[in-house]
């Protein structure tokens, strides 16, 4: 089967372990638990005409304690910058690794908007979101609590992977 | 290998791989023995040659950062860092890879890093959990604020603002407070009373959260009195000790309300506890002592050395370093910019003081030092110089974006201007924001004069406002003659102070501190008011001449300024084309991109542009060729020597000839002789103005020189 690598990034604490859980589990944690280093997860994803597999790297969230580190990209079909809506800096530290991103890997970005379930932050909206949509492939508001939009935007991406 | 050294490594929870030669992806365990290797790898077992793949696809990945090392040509080695993989029965093992090449022989070592694993994430759980804490608080921070003043400058009914100021903050998850002017609590939230509440047990204190605050201030922050008398925003920690059993961190933010008069309306005042994080961060840091960010000591810590500092009784210099802008530069680039820039700065500093000064990160953008062994000014200049000297080299955002910081630093001497730790403070804390006016790099000692010139500063702001509330300013007219036309077509408008004690004053006396205090604005406004009425009452007697008004560098960035402005020229009815704003050099380049959006509103509506004191700033033919601009206004210190220095008459004729490339009329000012007038004519200059035709006057005498000119006009038709 062919598989595909996906990493996650993101400025820490954004949700990007627990959409990785949600989608390959179905589960979600209230508690926060910080990931250090890296953890790799597979699952297949099965489309009408074909299955890939997922090799999802959840790596750990960048900040001032962890620097963005782009050998964790070699390799990689894609990857995923996870923004959290409650916290405006998320949003903006997603696009700075975004742009590091896009330096050494021209693989499809997907802009992945988490805790929809939540009350945005009250700044979002003047961000102008459209304008940093043009920025990443495919963009999705999900929420790794309720599962909204989690295994659709795996599926969309396994779909653009596919067709490329 | 030898059983000890088995011994040694299943101890140490690692086992040795060698790559078989010739082979790019084939191994064999060469040393160690643990259980958990075997869950990992787990044909290592049978002494096997055995593959690494995709079973463990981060240790797969490894291998090429690891085949580099192993064919490079010098000892070398590369570390994987931590990685999580899941074996039998869901268990986790926290790993690390580290490949080796040492004496030709590649070696790859794994170990098992549960332990330093857990204490890692437990140390990254806290600082994490208390980043986000903070991040969610600034953000609400930020929002409440700008809501809290959006509130008081609608024209609300009082009670209405009442009103919509208590629905705006009881749901705010921290204690949020309004005060008068004189700090008593208007509005208190449900959250400020709960973080004030006291055990039953009996106390002395006022239970008022403001009061408590205010008690805190006066106790814990010298710059207390200076903030309060000069306006200002301020928020930090504060410890809240009631006994037998308060003992609270609090985060306090203190802001300003304003009026017209800049006088102060209301206090906006926010209180976070954060006890829970004062003990995360002494958990963390095993220090309360140590600022977080920047790593260096923090306010408790300065206090405490400046306090044994004194008690030593050896002279010493203490410097307060203020970096200007610093809010600004948060806004334009964020947070995670402007905690760069204060590491960053922070950094410089430190490299620049000798290792026995003692350097604190004593506020937001605040740092103090204390210089030791230095006795005399000079020597202190000297450390200042470098301190600014090696700021002075630009800064970079992530993003590799170069931006100057400019600093304010005050210095007092221990003992000659203070022997107390609150006065010392409150000195230095004085001189630099004196030395912050000037916006750029300063160093100011404090001195009697200091203080002298501050209270004149204070005395004058004070007068500014009874002049507004009195009207006792006057708008001047000085008229601008058309050469082609030979008459006067223009007027600049010139305020003059009518002080009832001083006199007429003119505005190089006034309008530098209505800028520093802000009272600009309403000045600012009311000569855009009294502007237009001319304007009216001179169209209504037959004449048609434009008034040009200066605007001030803040006016420009005033928001309501377009708004006020067009208000006026629709309630006077009057033609927006007998209007002019004029703007300096200065302006455009402080911010292009607001003054280009305020002069293309303000020419939408048929307002002309001009920019004053044209040569003396430096703005560059790119500005001038990009701005909706009508006039360049020659500034008077070429036109003074135009008939005797080569060099003005060379500056002048190419201002001329430039101007007219770009469409732009050229005014000449401060002309005083028939001499300059015929140059300037020679020259095709449009418009002169000057004492060779009136000095600035009354607008009753300005209308009776139209009607002359009328008269005479009349006359020569007549003739």
């Amino acid at each position: 089967m062919i598989q595909k690598k996906i990493c996650l990034l993101g400025a820490s604490s954004v949700g990007k372990t627990s959409l990785v859980k949600q989608f390959v589990e179905g589960i979600f944690n209230e508690k926060y638990l910080t990931t250090i280093g890296v953890k790799i997860d597979k699952k297949v994803v099965t489309l009408e005409n074909n299955s890939l597999q997922f090799m999802l790297w959840d790596i750990e969230g960048n900040d001032r304690y962890n620097a963005f580190q782009e050998r964790y990209l070699r390799g990689a079909s894609a990857y995923i910058i996870v923004a959290d809506q409650t916290r405006t800096t998320s949003l903006i530290e997603g696009l700075e690794i975004h742009s590091l991103a896009r330096k050494v890997a021209k693989c499809p970005a997907i802009l992945a908007i988490n805790k929809s379930d939540l009350q945005p932050s009250w700044h979002w909206e003047d961000k102008g979101l459209e304008d940093y949509n043009d920025l990443f492939d495919l963009h999705f508001y999900t929420s790794a609590k309720t599962g909204a939009n989690v295994d659709n935007m795996f599926i969309e991406l396994a779909k653009l992977l596919q067709e490329s | 290998m030898t059983s000890i050294l088995n011994n040694v490594l299943n101890a140490m929870q690692q086992v040795i791989i060698e790559p078989v030669e010739g082979s790019l992806n084939l191994f064999k365990l060469v040393g160690g023995s643990c259980l958990w290797a075997t869950e990992l790898l787990p044909l290592s077992a049978s002494q096997k040659v055995f593959s690494i793949d995709d079973n463990t696809p981060f240790l797969q990945d490894f291998l090429i950062d690891a085949q580099l090392i192993w064919n490079g040509s010098e000892d070398n080695r590369v570390r994987s860092g931590f990685w999580t993989e899941v074996v039998a029965n869901n268990k986790e093992l926290h790993l690390e890879a580290i490949a080796i090449k040492q004496d030709d022989q590649s070696l790859l070592i794994i170990s098992n890093q549960t332990e330093d694993f857990t204490l890692r994430q437990s140390t990254m759980q806290s600082a994490r959990e208390l980043s986000l804490y903070n991040d969610h608080l600034i953000e609400q921070n930020e929002y409440l604020h700008t809501r809290i003043l959006a509130i008081f400058n609608k024209p609300y009914e009082q009670e209405n603002i009442i009103t919509a100021l208590t629905k705006a903050i009881e749901n705010a998850g921290f204690a949020v407070l309004i005060t008068k002017s004189d700090l008593t609590t208007i509005i208190a939230n449900t959250a400020a009373l709960h973080l004030f509440e006291q055990g039953g047990s009996s106390t002395h204190e006022s239970s008022n959260p403001v009061d408590i605050i205010v008690q805190l201030l006066k106790n814990q922050l010298p710059e207390y009195e200076r903030i309060i008398a000069t306006k200002s925003s301020w928020d930090g920690e504060l410890c809240w000790m009631s006994p037998p059993s308060t003992l609270k961190w609090l985060k306090v933010a203190l802001y300003p309300v304003l009026d017209d008069l800049n006088e102060i309306k209301n206090w906006i005042i926010f209180a976070n506890d954060i006890s829970n994080i004062k003990y995360l961060v002494q958990r963390n840091e095993k220090s309360d002592l140590q600022d977080l960010l920047t790593q260096l000591p923090n306010r408790i810590s300065f206090w405490q050395r400046l306090e044994k500092q004194i008690i030593s009784n050896i002279p010493f210099y203490l410097l307060y370093v203020d970096v200007n802008d610093f809010r600004r530069h948060n806004e334009f680039y964020g947070h995670d910019e402007g905690d760069k820039l204060l590491i960053e700065v922070s950094g410089r500093i430190k490299s620049s003081i000798k290792t026995s000064d003692f350097i604190a990160r004593v506020g937001g953008d605040e740092f103090a030092i204390i210089l030791t062994d230095i006795d005399n000014q000079a020597c202190c200049e000297g450390v200042v110089e470098r301190i600014l000297d090696c700021t002075r080299e630009p800064f970079q955002t992530s993003e590799l974006e170069s931006f100057n910081v400019n600093l304010s630093i005050g210095a007092a001497n221990f003992p000659h201007d203070a022997h107390s730790v609150e006065e010392l403070m409150k000195f230095v804390d004085l001189s630099a924001y004196n030395g912050k006016r000037s916006k750029a790099n300063s160093l100011q000692f404090y001195s009697q004069s200091m203080k002298d010139a501050s209270r004149l500063i204070i005395e004058v702001e004070h007068e500014l406002r009874e002049a507004i509330k009195n009207d006792e300013f006057e708008l001047f007219l000085q008229p601008i003659i058309d050469l082609e036309l030979n008459k006067i077509v223009k007027a600049e408008a010139l305020i003059r102070w009518n002080h009832p004690t001083k006199g007429m004053l003119f505005p190089d006396s006034f309008i530098a501190i209505a800028e520093k205090s802000g009272l600009i604005i309403t000045i600012g406004k009311w000569v855009i008011d009294t502007a237009c009425q001319m304007v009216d009452k001179i169209n209504k007697m037959g004449h048609k001449v434009k008034i040009s008004l200066n605007l001030s560098p803040a006016q420009v960035f005033d928001e309501n300024l377009f708004p006020h402005l067009h208000t006026c020229i629709k309630n006077n009815k009057i033609d927006p084309c007998l209007l002019e704003l004029e703007i300096t050099e200065g302006v455009m380049i402080d911010d292009y991109a607001i003054t280009e959006k305020l002069l293309n509103k303000v020419r939408a509506i048929g307002v002309s542009v001009s920019i004053d004191d044209f040569g003396t700033g430096y703005s560059s033919l790119a500005y001038l060729k990009k701005l909706p601009l009508d006039f360049l206004k020659i500034d008077r210190s070429f036109v003074r020597d135009i008939v005797s220095d080569d060099n003005d008459k060379a500056i002048v004729r190419a201002v001329i000839a430039m101007a007219h490339n770009l469409n732009l009329g050229v005014i000449a000012e401060g002309v005083e002789t028939q001499e300059q007038l015929d140059f300037l004519e020679q020259n095709s200059c449009n418009s002169v103005q000057g004492y060779f035709f009136s000095k600035p006057i009354e607008f009753s005498s300005f209308i009776m020189l139209l009607q002359n000119q009328k008269k005479k006009d009349f006359e020569s038709h007549s003739s």
